[in-house]
């Protein structure tokens, strides 16, 4: 562990003090970012990995560049401290093609799927500190993988491009606590579409629909231990609740006065969405539930009124099932942020976020109001941030 | 069997019409900025180009937006000015776009910056400088020399791209030339009067024109590159500006007056808002317009202050 920390921050040091920051970057002066991210809180809020007090969030080291003119790569891990234990975490370590005709193009290794509109981009350009419980309860807050992408973009003045991806799936797999259960090798697939387009010259928008069909998202009935405790893997990156299907539809938003971004700007978003067959098949009169779905959705509105200042609000709910005992129980999770921050630069934040949190059957709320002083930071390349 | 000899013949001719119509396509042109698709018009009128941005929106703080993305997949030839203007967003369309032609200036990439030496270049940077551009200021539109020279690098590269009207495309320029030669005698007559003024601006947004008329810039709103004007920044400003024979302050289309108008009140001095490019204000239709009406604005807030 040591070692490995020793190597990063030589290997750092050495291509940062030969980096520009605004280069473009090359093989030999690849892009280098560091992402500093610390907090503050009262309180904890159900299913995140910021616990209270005070705390460390994404702080990562990500390094980037264009390979040759046919394949682009990137490296991003990030630093966790977990019980006092530094943990290194790969987040992303992909190849990507450059040169594909016809608008194809093939990522492959470990990234961020590219399912609905939050979940490929990095946490730390979020508006809020914590992602919406939504994505905390069924995509483990952001989900990345071992895998491969093709993504096809439609030669149209209408963005469109459709993609699919395969994964290994191991943190979106159903509880198995006898380890007796033969998980699929290649659990995951998905397929989604996106559409977007501008309205004029001050608003854009972009619209997608996907599909996650999760091969061991289903509990079984004879593997499941009846007692259910999620407490044990506060800490994992693994999706509290997993199904078989996924169905996610997302809709964002962008406006700014004659669509000039640097004085004042407002983005809307939304999301949906819903997981499917993830009671045991055949124990439905075993372990009766309430719904044959559970869901959760959020709305978001960020208004930038000064080039430093920003303000958002996001209301969002989940609603849940856990196994106990015999039954599928009900759980409810609502939560309302609100989101003061101050942005020096490009490269500083300084957030204020209260969440007031109403949960029904939730464990680990122990406060239904929280606040949390959040600093991110960025030093390094300055990356392009996606729409 | 029978096999309808109309049906080939017109799938045939079909064909023929869709292969023509690839290989004669009309060139397609991504500009980053507005005055790139201006002199894209003047060097390829027949070209389908599209303006990424507008005069009114600061080309540093753009949205890598989806529309942006589908324009790019489709492009033949991206011209942006450079030396990381577009940093922030430009790299990330390429990504999206995934537009092999467009990735490389090999191909069919063009940076303005490229083609000319910059001004301001650093060699070394530091981030507490503010949001500085280690290639030298981008903003090189506004020196009537160094576009011509950006012309025809330009006209290299739509040869390059599309030999087959190679005639066209240098007729095109020797046309654009005379005229642009013209209209620079005449600016450089318009300007010598603003030749030794000093001036309080916005950001180096003008650099090029300060240099290449002689106007001195004495100030910046803002307190480091990138940043806004700082309620302590103006008052040094305000301070300086006393001491010293300031014509006005001066803007850009893009930029908000807000600080502008409160140093210009307590210095008694006129603030101009300058057209950024083409489309910053009504008067700036292409490139000779746009540098026409940013000379007379500059000569009336001169003559103002001389009255």
């Amino acid at each position: 562990m040591l070692n490995k920390h020793m190597t990063f921050t030589g290997l750092f040091c050495s291509l940062f003090s030969a980096n520009l920051w605004a280069e473009a970057p090359t093989l030999t002066n690849p892009a280098v970012s560091v992402v500093l991210d610390g907090y503050y809180q009262n309180a904890e809020r159900p299913l995140s990995e910021a616990t209270e007090g005070f705390g460390l969030g994404h702080t990562e080291l990500s390094l980037s560049a264009n390979i040759d003119d046919l394949f682009y790569g990137k490296l991003t891990t990030v630093f966790e401290v977990n019980d006092g234990e530094t943990e290194l975490n790969v987040e992303e370590a992909f190849i990507q093609t450059l040169a594909m005709p016809a608008g194809f193009s093939m990522r492959g290794g470990r990234f961020l799927s590219d399912i609905g509109y939050l979940n490929n981009q990095h946490v730390h350009t979020d508006s809020f500190a914590d992602r919406p419980a939504v994505y905390r309860a069924f995509l483990g807050s952001h989900y990345y993988d071992d895998g491969v992408r093709l993504t096809y973009l439609a030669p149209t003045d209408l963005y469109w491009t459709m993609g699919s991806e395969i994964f290994q799936g191991d943190s979106l797999r159903a509880e198995d606590e006898h380890n007796e259960r033969e998980y699929d090798n290649l659990g995951v697939y998905t397929i989604y579409t996106k559409v977007g387009g501008d309205i004029g010259i001050e608003s854009s928008w972009q619209a997608g629909l996907s599909y996650l069909h999760n091969k061991n998202g289903q509990l079984t009935a004879d593997e499941h231990d009846h007692s259910h405790d999620h407490s044990s893997d506060e800490h994992s990156h693994d999706a509290a609740y997993t199904g078989q299907n996924m169905y996610i539809a997302d809709v964002v938003y962008k406006w700014a006065p004659n669509g000039n971004y640097k004085y004042q700007n407002l983005a809307l978003s939304g999301e949906w969405i819903r997981l499917t067959d993830f009671a045991p098949a055949e124990g439905a009169y075993i372990y009766p539930y309430s719904s044959h779905y559970q869901q959760g959705w959020y709305v978001s509105g960020v208004y930038q009124f000064t080039p430093q200042w920003s303000v958002g609000l996001r209301h969002g709910q989940v609603d849940t099932m856990q196994l106990d005992g015999n039954a599928f129980e009900d759980q409810k999770l609502t939560e309302t942020d609100v989101s003061l921050f101050w942005h020096h630069s490009h490269f500083s934040t300084v957030r204020l976020q209260y969440t007031l949190q109403k949960g029904t059957n939730f464990d680990g709320i122990e406060n239904d109001n929280v606040v949390t002083l959040q600093y991110v930071m960025t030093l390094g390349a300055h990356g392009a941030h996606q729409f | 069997m029978r096999i309808n000899s109309n049906f080939i013949k017109t799938a045939i001719l079909g064909l023929g019409v869709v292969i023509s119509s690839v290989s004669y396509a009309q060139l397609n042109i991504f500009a980053c900025e507005p005055e790139y698709a201006s002199l894209a018009k003047e060097l390829a009128p027949d070209a389908k180009i599209y303006a990424a941005t507008t005069a009114m929106q600061d080309p540093h703080q753009v949205q890598a937006r989806p529309s942006l993305i589908a324009k790019m997949r489709q492009a033949d030839l991206v011209v942006c000015a450079g030396a990381d203007l577009e940093i922030g967003w430009l790299p990330m369309l390429q990504m999206k776009s995934v537009n092999a032609k467009v990735r490389s200036t090999d191909q069919g990439l063009f940076f303005a910056t490229d083609q000319i030496e910059t001004l301001d270049k650093l060699d070394s940077v530091d981030l507490s400088q503010g949001d500085v551009h280690a290639k030298g200021n981008p903003h090189v539109h506004f020196d009537p020399e160094r576009l011509l020279k950006i012309a025809a690098a330009l006209t290299d590269k739509l040869i390059q791209l599309d030999t087959s009207h190679s005639a066209q495309y240098k007729a095109n320029l020797a046309n654009f030339t005379t005229r642009w030669q013209a209209a620079m005698l005449n600016w450089k007559q318009m300007a010598a009067p603003l030749q030794g003024q000093k001036v309080i601006a916005y950001h180096s947004s003008f650099r090029y024109l300060f240099h290449w008329v002689g106007i001195e810039q004495v100030g910046d709103l803002e307190p480091k590159p990138g940043l806004p004007p700082s309620s302590t920044h103006l008052a040094q400003l305000l301070k300086s500006a006393a001491k010293q024979d300031i014509m006005a302050i001066v803007i850009a289309s893009y930029q908000n007056d807000r600080g502008a108008i409160w140093l210009g009140e307590r210095a008694k001095l006129p603030v101009v808002t300058l057209p950024m490019s083409v489309g910053g204000n009504s008067e700036s239709q292409d490139l000779f317009s746009l540098y026409s009406s940013t000379l007379n604005l500059l000569l009336n807030v001169q003559k103002l202050e001389a009255e």
